[in-house]
């Protein structure tokens, strides 16, 4: 934390030098770019500053005006349109959009600030350039530039379009998501025929709060809950599974290792929501596990356990919230295990031998083996695949929705009135809610809750699991 | 050298990756079915058969005259029609270019159904089609979101005067028209096997569940529904209305409104009478275990094959509340086609929704799909008049409504309908039950 503050003191300060230090040349470059290199003789490279500053003039006029003045308000102007039947077109009011001027307005603070890291860093290079020729050292041609970007440079090159692709992709959605989490965007307020506008922390009250007709608090609770559970259970479960099964298909007394691990690999190759669909229907209440459970005496049996309520004469798989939950987990044990046990082999295929053959001969037994070595050594290795699991899983949208949509209705009230259900994630809530009810607001909200969510938990345990000399006790 | 230029191709490749890994992600893009190239052969059609001004006023063809003369451009238009409509669809586009041979159409039908037409078109209403199919229920959001254009005129057929008086008014928000009726068959009401079932018993539930209990078989109805279980509640004479700014208005809470869900609990209670989704109904019919249900025509195909001669269709049937019978109610439903406000060619997408919504295409659409018509001169002709489901549905109209009402009322209603079907099984006091149902109902839509 320190040394970031230090290295943003020195960025500034840095800048003020070359200002203050900096001959006319330089002191004009703060208003024209360009200006250092002419004197520099690097003609090319000023008439491309003069020319990035000048779009940058017309950006700001043309484009990022018009949108950050209507920026605290988000457009006041409705959307109006007149139909003139006899001439059978309509004319349209000059309106705001407001998730354009949103949009808009992202976009174009963004740029500023990219243009601010770019003026700042201009100033300092045509301060350097000044150095570099008080101290007659050689100042490079346009040509030597170019070469340098494919040479001692060329780290630049490579990662510019990647870069500009996670700021397209990434970071700008992100923004804009954070934006509409405090604004009323959602069914009554859509774009274009309708208006949207700050409403700052009001979204966040509604989801921590529990008013009578407001039920989203209490089922925000019930369903982090069920998320932290659910995340937990589906990582150990595969976790544990996948290296089991790979042990066993490993295992010398095994016949046929490569048969059963390429059918395994055949289960991932089928896609996963065609394999859920079929599982859905297979476990509904008329499907035909419930057909054979019948046939089986299985269903009377759980209704005399009382596991079964007795007014039903199939067993609720996907339907009891109870039930459900532990399907869910097990199916997913069933889809998750094959990849689990593909990074598994791989892991217990580089355990040191020698490590093993001592232990036998100082008299381990196998289980021994397995928890006093191979465990360790898989923990140690597979530590932050099982972080980046972990927060799959929070996030592990398919399973949920492709087995329970459509089948599963919720028996409680309150849940109910927030468009929730037991078997909910955070994600799979929030894709009902903006998919289903157009409440882009409260979606963004729990966005934003869940990446806080995801964000501390794999900092914590990164820095937890990787932090330390741990590597050394495996040497 | 080399290794690097290998490195920065790959570098690009992989952004190009993530570039169309997110571009996947896009809206659906309709399966294109561009026209072919409009050549002059539409001479060759009926002209006679069908002059669009017949029954509009002179006003109507100057209008349609001056469209024609400032048409210059080719006219660009998207139309969304359900899956199983292409076909009929992509006949009625061609008879319509046919119709103005002097205006080149380009004209692209995309597939979607039309109960999902809502998400889709309010995704981006300005990208959505010029004329689309949607389910009546969607009228009200879809008016709210500026995605409907009015219809403030008529140019070739008197929309209002020609369509039954139900569908005119499930077109319609706040008495104006904003859509052309398409198809009246989108309610629900009873199938039932006649070789179980007399007329008779069919006209109470009471007596079918007592049949259907000794011939040892169900009925079936999606009571954890919203959409089906309020014609318990209106059945009953409580009420469920929208409000203008989207919330509701519900009295299922209020006096006898536990005597209704008593006689849910009731019904279900004798394990006869179950809660099935569509698709369970579709198999157990199928089987012979479901005897009965409640649904609508798009389960006809499915009930005639299991049933054969036996397949027959009646209005919903009595109930009793309180040891009165209460007539079940239902919501009616209805297809229209709407024109998109955003729609370059405006003019152009109206004339052509009236054209697939005029007496002929409705006609064709019965023939070709066997869908129920709005139109009254085409719902009167014998043959829709001898298809069971249609009849059966015409029979429900009169204690049928339109389906008004706000997204707050389907989650808490599809609880109320599921605590109810399995009997209740935490023992909430009804008036505590439907209360919280009604609190989520009429919750407020900020």
């Amino acid at each position: 934390m320190k040394n970031a503050l230090n290295a943003l003191g020195k960025y500034f300060k840095d800048f003020g030098v070359a200002f203050a230090k900096g001959d006319i040349w330089v002191k004009l470059s703060a208003v024209l770019m360009g200006a250092g290199y002419f004197v520099r003789k690097q003609v090319v490279n000023g008439i491309i500053m003069c020319l990035v500053e000048v779009m940058f003039v017309v950006l700001c006029v043309g484009y990022a005006a018009p949108n950050l003045a209507k920026f605290g308000t988000l457009g006041t102007v409705q959307f109006e349109q007149v139909f003139d039947p006899l001439t059978m077109t309509s004319t349209v009011n000059d309106y705001d959009n407001s998730f354009l001027i949103l949009l808009n307005s992202i976009i174009s603070l963004f740029l500023i600030f990219v243009f601010l890291l770019f003026y700042i860093s201009n100033m300092k290079a045509v301060y350097r350039l000044q150095l570099k020729k008080e101290n007659g050292e050689h100042i490079n041609t346009f040509r030597e530039d170019v070469r340098a970007m494919f040479n001692e440079k060329f780290h630049i090159t490579l990662l510019t379009l990647p870069a500009i692709g996670i700021v397209i992709m990434n970071i700008l959605p992100i923004l804009v998501l954070i934006a509409v989490a405090f604004t009323n965007y959602d069914q009554q307020h859509m774009p274009p025929s309708a208006l949207f506008t700050w409403v700052g922390w009001t979204n966040f009250k509604n989801l921590f709060s529990n008013s009578v007709t407001v039920t989203f608090g209490y089922s925000f609770r019930k369903i982090l809950v069920w998320t932290l559970e659910w995340a937990v259970l589906a990582t150990f479960t595969t976790y544990i599974g996948g290296i089991l099964m790979a042990k066993f298909i490993n295992d010398k007394r095994t016949k046929l290792p490569k048969l059963w691990r390429t059918l395994f690999i055949i289960a991932i190759a089928v896609p996963q929501f065609v394999t859920l669909l079929l599982v859905r229907s297979f476990f509904a209440d008329s499907g035909i596990v419930n057909t054979f459970c019948t046939n089986i005496g299985l269903t009377g049996f759980l209704k005399n356990v009382g596991l079964v309520p007795s007014n039903l004469s199939y067993i609720p798989f996907l339907t009891n919230p109870g039930w459900a939950k532990v399907m869910i987990v097990i199916i997913n044990i069933w889809i998750g295990i094959p990849y689990q046990m593909l990074v598994a082999t791989g892991v217990l295929m580089n355990i040191p031998e020698d490590q093993i053959e001592s232990a036998r001969i100082d008299g381990a037994n196998p289980m021994q083996i397995f928890v006093k070595i191979t465990m360790p050594y898989m923990l140690f290795v597979t530590g932050p695949s099982l972080i980046t699991d972990f927060v799959k899983n929070i996030n592990n949208f398919n399973v949920i929705y492709l087995l329970t949509q459509d089948v599963f209705v919720t028996s409680d009230q309150l849940l109910a009135n927030s468009n929730a259900k037991e078997i909910d994630l955070l994600v799979t809530w929030l894709f009902r809610l903006t998919n289903e009810y157009y409440n882009y607001k409260m979606a963004s909200v729990i966005g934003i809750i869940v990446f806080i969510i995801c964000a501390a938990f794999t900092l914590v345990t990164f820095s937890r699991t990787i932090k330390g000399d741990k590597e050394e006790e495996f040497q | 050298m080399k290794k690097k230029v290998l490195a920065t191709l790959l570098a690009a490749a992989m952004t190009a990756g993530a570039l169309a890994g997110c571009g996947g992600g896009a809206a659906e893009t309709p399966a294109a079915e561009t026209p072919a190239a409009e050549t002059p052969a539409a001479e060759e059609t009926p002209a006679a058969e069908e002059t669009p001004a017949a029954e509009a006023a002179p006003a109507a063809n100057d209008a349609i005259a001056n469209l024609i003369a400032a048409t210059t451009s080719p006219v660009t238009m998207t139309v969304w029609a359900s899956e199983e409509d292409q076909d009929l669809t992509t006949k009625l586009l061609d008879d319509f270019k046919a119709l103005y041979p002097d205006v080149t159409f380009e004209i692209t039908l995309g597939a979607e159904s039309e109960s999902t037409a809502k998400d889709t078109v309010l995704t981006d209403v300005e990208a959505a089609a010029d004329v689309y199919a949607f389910a009546d229920d969607q009228i009200n959001d879809l008016v709210q979101a500026g995605a409907l254009q009015e219809v403030v005129a008529n140019y070739t057929y008197d929309v209002a005067a020609s369509n039954v008086a139900g569908a005119v008014e499930a077109a319609g928000v706040d008495g104006k028209l904003y859509a052309y009726p398409m198809t009246a068959d989108n309610g629900y009401f009873m199938f039932y096997d006649s070789s179980v079932f007399t007329e008779d018993d069919v006209k109470s539930l009471e007596k079918m569940i007592e049949v259907a209990d000794a011939a040892g078989k169900k009925i079936a109805m999606d009571i954890s529904n919203g959409w089906y279980i309020y014609a318990f509640f209106q059945g009953a004479g409580l009420q469920l209305s929208l409000n203008d700014d989207g919330s509701n208005t519900c009295t299922w809470n209020a006096a006898g409104g536990t005597d209704v869900a008593q006689a849910i609990l009731d019904l279900t209670a004798s394990g006869v009478l179950v809660d099935m989704g569509d698709e369970d109904m579709a198999t157990q019919i199928a089987e012979g275990n479901v005897v009965a249900c409640v649904n609508g025509t798009w389960r006809a195909e499915t009930a005639q094959q299991a049933w054969g001669d036996n397949y027959a269709a009646t209005k919903l049937p009595t109930f009793k509340v309180a040891g009165k019978d209460c007539q079940m109610s239902s919501y009616s439903g209805y297809k229209l086609i709407g024109v998109n406000p955003h729609s370059a060619n405006l003019g152009w997408a109206m004339l052509l929704a009236e054209f697939l919504t005029n007496e002929d295409s409705q006609k064709a659409r019965f023939e070709a799909r066997g869908l129920g018509p709005a139109n009254s001169a085409a719902a009167a002709s014998d043959a829709v008049q001898s298809n069971p489901a249609i009849a059966a549905l015409a029979e429900q109209a009169a204690y049928a409504t339109p389906q008004r009402v706000g997204g707050n009322f389907w989650s808490p209603a599809e609880t109320l309908g599921q605590i109810l079907a399995s009997g209740n099984p935490d023992g909430t006091d009804l008036q505590q039950l439907l209360d919280t149902t009604v609190e989520g109902i009429t919750a407020p839509v900020e």
